[in-house]
């Protein structure tokens, strides 16, 4: 190893550094560019603000693990329309506990935004080397058949008896042996996470990381960015220690896109002649439908997200399978008391599947909560959205009763609690739930930071750089200029590796 | 004086009542001081609501009060009530869990939880139980109202009321998958897995701890694991071994 590695021990004083690049977050984006920049032969320091984690701490207790792992302890939600949302703070970001799945931007969405937004060079056809890069490094691969486990494969054969597209989700993991554990951190090391792929590998190429450290202003004068400057944090309490001061000749951020829009505010509004930073906040809400069927699933093996389908993308939501800590999903099932216990028993017979929604009418935006770096965070769900969204969870209903189920559970305030049937299940083609009546969560977030190729009305251009500074790059989902329709986390990788290449070609 | 009062006052007289210096007696007197008298009626009565008739704080919990924890040891049992082939709430450890994940939030988390916890024990003012006795508090009612207490809020036609509710059960529903035997009861206890070392454990401790608790070498990396599909049916994680259903 020729770089090094702090943590939050090894700090006696503050710390001051000089490098040629400094990236604020080691998410999958900030890690992508990290290392990208350290294997070109240019000086990195990579920030974050979480601690590294090791096996030991993983917590397989759910409530535990996100308490640990999230910010908020795992308890931030929107305001406007309440949802809870979940963001990581630990070295390698959100990919330390999320499912893994690496999914393209389809060419359509593509196409939509480069007329929403004046994209020129930002087709699928641009961001596909990237993507095979990326796929390659990581080993990312489709999910093979003999760790998808009972509760996955159900999800194939349902959607094959109605001639619905599905596929094995590809997942940036190799060796899966189908412990389902992707959310709490995987004990099988199988998930390549950024922690344990890219993060070492820049280290490799000669990066300086620092954990616990809290960016709190990026530095500029005149259009140039000149550094950041913070404090280590504890990690878990956040308790402030020494001071961080970082110069460099170009500042990346990929701190996330709850958390950027608020450190360049907090930095004197940088970057925003547009006034769109913190604006146009998008998700991809979703939710859940379980399903019980006659014979034991054992969902306890499997691969988290395993299977999906993206037969409706066009129509505005995707389909997948999932698993998460029992004590999660079994929050939405129905009944109290004894009821409610029989129905934690039969999950053993039950496969749990979801859907997320692009929601393109529904927005929000993001604020500092008082003077703290914690997010105000308001959205709004548009009422045709959530709309798609129930259109959704009828989809998953038909799936279900293909596959076999007994009977689902589907989550909708003012339905019954169980449908035995699909005709009993038309009462969700019937009476499409409203937003009130759904029980959504999202992940997915976009939007804050947008690119456009108009600087009065986005915040970066098409190489990620700030249209107001020279040298500012901002490389996490922010960016997005709307729903990728898919999952995030494979997209913000291949625009974070375009823009670390630009960058790096500049220096 | 106002026309009112005064036969009141001559009735005083009759009786000797009105004395030399004294103020008469008048509406605008009378008022206020009712006023007074039920506004310490009701603190003294919300206090004794709020505070009174509590057991004392179990000396193992460290975040929670004795009001709290009353509080998630009625809801837990609610939630879980004994019988049904699972352990109850307060069989699987509910509460104690609570404190220890309480104890892991920042300070904002931990102060919105203690406010839920403060307006479901009494939002049966709003919303009472069924049956006599419906808005006494959540502690002091029966387990058959509290049971159906929870069933109400979480059939509510308010989406707010909903929202309530589900944050309770969140709480009451973590805690009490973290039992081991409530997991290995479902059927879903973690399988054990045999953890490779990779290049990134030789790089950094466990969290919180110096270099010096870094444990593994560049030989662990060649320390051979199984990397086949786990059996659904195999060993489970030791700290959830135990009978299986």
């Amino acid at each position: 190893m020729s770089g090094l590695v702090r943590v939050y021990a090894d700090y006696r004083g503050p710390v001051a550094d000089r490098c040629d690049v400094v990236v604020v977050g080691s998410g999958p984006c900030g890690a992508v560019a990290a290392y990208e920049l350290a294997a070109a032969g240019r000086d990195v320091v990579l920030l974050e603000e979480g601690p590294p984690f090791t096996p030991e701490d993983f917590e397989l207790d759910g409530a535990r693990s996100m308490a640990r792992t999230m910010r908020e302890g795992g308890l931030r939600f929107t305001t406007g329309y309440v949802m809870p949302t979940m963001q990581a703070i630990a070295l390698g970001g959100g990919s330390l506990v999320n499912s893994a799945i690496c999914g393209r931007c389809p060419e359509f969405r593509f196409a939509e935004w480069a007329e929403a937004a004046s994209l020129e060079r930002t087709t699928r056809r641009d961001l596909d080397p990237h993507y095979d890069a990326i796929a390659e490094f990581l080993g990312i691969a489709p999910t093979p058949d003999e760790v998808q486990g009972r509760r996955n494969l159900l999800f194939r054969d349902g959607c094959k008896a109605l001639g619905w597209d599905c596929e094995p989700c590809a997942r940036n993991v190799v060796g899966c042996r189908g412990s389902g554990e992707c959310f709490t951190g995987c004990r099988a090391r199988a998930k390549q996470s950024m922690d344990i792929s890219y993060v070492p590998a820049a280290i490799r190429a000669g990066a300086r990381v620092y954990t616990s450290v809290q960016v709190q202003r990026v530095c500029a004068s005149g259009r140039r960015a000149t550094g950041v400057e913070g404090r280590v944090v504890a990690p878990f309490t956040g308790a402030p220690g020494p001071s961080v001061r970082i110069e460099a000749r170009a500042v990346v951020l990929a701190a996330g896109v709850l958390a950027t829009p608020l450190l360049l505010r907090r930095s004197g509004d940088l970057a925003n002649g547009s006034g769109q930073v913190g604006e146009n906040l998008q998700f991809h809400p979703g939710t859940s439908v379980m399903g019980v069927f006659p014979d034991p699933v054992e969902p306890v093996f499997g691969a988290t997200q395993g299977y999906q389908s993206l037969h409706f993308l066009r129509e505005g939501f995707k389909l997948e399978t999932l698993w998460a800590p029992p004590g999660v999903l079994a929050v939405r099932l129905p009944g109290s008391g004894l009821a409610f216990k029989q129905n934690l028993l039969d999950m053993r017979r039950a496969a749990v599947w979801d859907c997320i929604a692009s929601c393109r009418r529904s927005f929000g935006r993001v604020r500092e909560r008082g003077r703290s770096l914690q997010p105000a965070i308001r959205w709004h769900f548009h009422p045709e959205d959530a709309r798609t969204l129930g259109r959704a969870v009828w989809a998953l209903a038909q799936i279900f009763f293909a596959a076999g189920a007994e009977r689902i559970l589907p989550g909708v305030a003012g339905l019954p609690d169980e449908l035995h049937s699909l005709e009993e299940a038309r009462v969700l083609e019937q009476r499409p739930p409203r937003a009130a009546d759904l029980v959504v969560a999202s992940t997915h977030v976009f939007g804050t930071t947008r690119m456009h190729g108009d600087p009065r009305k986005g915040v970066v251009d098409e190489d990620c750089r700030a249209h107001d500074l020279d040298n500012l790059y901002i490389v996490d989902t922010g960016v997005f200029p709307g729903s990728p329709a898919v999952n995030p986390m494979f997209t913000g990788m291949a625009l974070a590796r375009r823009a670390a290449l630009a960058l790096a070609g500049r220096l | 004086m106002g026309s009112r009062s005064a036969p009141l006052e001559a009735r005083l007289r009759r009786d000797g009542l009105w004395g030399a210096g004294r103020r008469p007696l008048c509406s605008a007197a009378v008022i206020p001081t009712a006023l007074a008298l039920l506004a310490a009626s009701l603190l003294v009565w919300a206090c004794a609501r709020v505070l009174a008739g509590y057991g004392p704080r179990d000396p193992g919990l460290v975040q929670l009060s004795a009001r709290e924890a009353a509080f998630f040891a009625a809801a837990a049992d609610a939630a879980f009530p004994p019988g049904g082939g699972l352990p109850s709430g307060s069989e699987a450890g509910v509460v104690a869990h609570l404190d220890g994940w309480l104890a892991l939030l920042p300070a904002r988390n931990r102060l919105l939880i203690r406010l839920l916890v403060l307006f479901f024990e009494h939002a049966t003012l709003l919303f009472p139980a069924p049956g006599r006795g419906g808005r006494r508090r959540f502690t002091r009612l029966s387990p058959a109202q509290r049971g159906a207490l929870l069933e109400d809020w979480g059939r509510s036609r308010l989406r707010l009321r909903r929202i309530v509710f589900a944050s309770l059960r969140t709480l009451l529903t973590s805690s009490y998958f973290a039992s081991p035997a409530v997991l290995r009861g479902v059927g879903l206890a973690p399988l054990a897995i045999e953890t490779p070392v990779v290049e990134a454990d030789l790089l950094w401790p466990p969290v919180g701890r110096g270099r010096e608790a870094i444990r593994w070498t560049r030989a662990d990396l060649e320390r051979p694991v199984p990397r086949t599909p786990l059996d659904p049916h195999g060993p489970l994680h030791p700290a959830y071994a135990g009978e299986r259903r």
